[in-house]
């Protein structure tokens, strides 16, 4: 079960960080080229899609941003994989 | 400001340990052509930028840079975890196993310590962006040579991934340059 579950956490992180890259590299490229109609919207999409793909991460495993820790009753922050871990 | 978030660019996970081949690749978190040198390059010049598009271009990528930064630390981390001193000595890297033991330090592969003196700030756009272009040739073949020495396909595949940033990151920096050179004309 808990294999299970750290499988599948590994995969949604797999999804989150191909949809922040895809939202990084169309951000470069619209730096430099900042009337390109086609590429806006792709960002707008992109960009939805990551948000999603956050809050999807989130609910179900841990923050990934400070702001959506828990703090009803323990520090939620310390949990999840450090970039210094490797995810199990 | 900046907002740290708890992932990589992509995962970071490395299942066999080489101490040795974590001391070459440390070179791009602390060396000459590495990451550190990377966004603190771009970081520090986006404030003579004059132009917006130049502003955010180094903005972004320095940013980016510093996400690298973190990845190569934790590539460096997994490569050496549980490691200790007589492993270090059999990977021929004992010399730095005594000066750092399994930290993460900033230091080229032969040693040197991070030094300022990697990077230019120059107030000048064009000069400033010229530099770029070059230290992300030589960032690039800075990851050609590590992946000549990297028989890890774990590491490879990540070195392959920071390999093509450098490379995406000298077009955008390339865009730039024409930009400022068509301005002043
Ligand atoms: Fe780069």
């Amino acid at each position: 079960m808990e294999n299970n579950r750290q499988i599948s956490a590994q995969q949604l992180m797999q999804k989150v960080s191909e949809a922040a890259f895809y939202v990084t590299d169309l951000k470069l490229y619209l730096d430099t080229h900042p009337d390109d109609a086609r590429a806006l919207r792709m960002f707008g999409e992109a960009s939805r899609n990551a948000k999603a793909c956050f809050d999807a991460f989130e609910k179900r495993y841990y923050p990934l941003f400070a702001t959506s820790a828990d703090c009803d009753s323990d520090w939620e922050w310390l949990v999840g994989t450090w970039p210094s871990q490797k995810m199990a | 400001m900046f907002i740290f978030t708890k992932m990589t660019q992509i995962p970071v996970k490395i299942n066999n340990k080489n101490p040795r081949l974590a001391s070459y690749i440390l070179s791009q978190y602390g060396g000459p052509d590495g990451e550190l040198g990377a966004s603190l390059r771009y970081l520090s010049q986006r404030f003579a930028q004059t132009e917006k598009s130049g502003i955010a271009l180094l903005t972004d990528i320095g940013t980016e840079e510093l996400g690298h930064l973190e990845m190569i630390g934790s590539i460096v981390t997994q490569l050496t975890k549980g490691e200790g001193a007589k492993s270090f000595d059999r990977y021929g890297v004992g010399d730095y196993y005594i000066d750092h033991a399994n930290g993460v330090y900033p230091a080229s592969a032969s040693g040197v310590p991070f030094s300022a003196a990697y990077l230019q700030s120059k107030a000048d756009p064009i000069a400033d962006i010229m530099e770029d272009m070059a230290a992300e040739q030589k960032a690039r073949a800075t990851y050609d040579n590590i992946l000549r020495m990297c028989d890890d396909p774990d590491v490879t595949n990540i070195i392959r991934y920071l390999r093509e940033r450098e490379v995406v990151h000298f077009q955008r920096f390339g865009e730039l340059l024409d930009m400022l050179q068509s301005k002043i004309k």
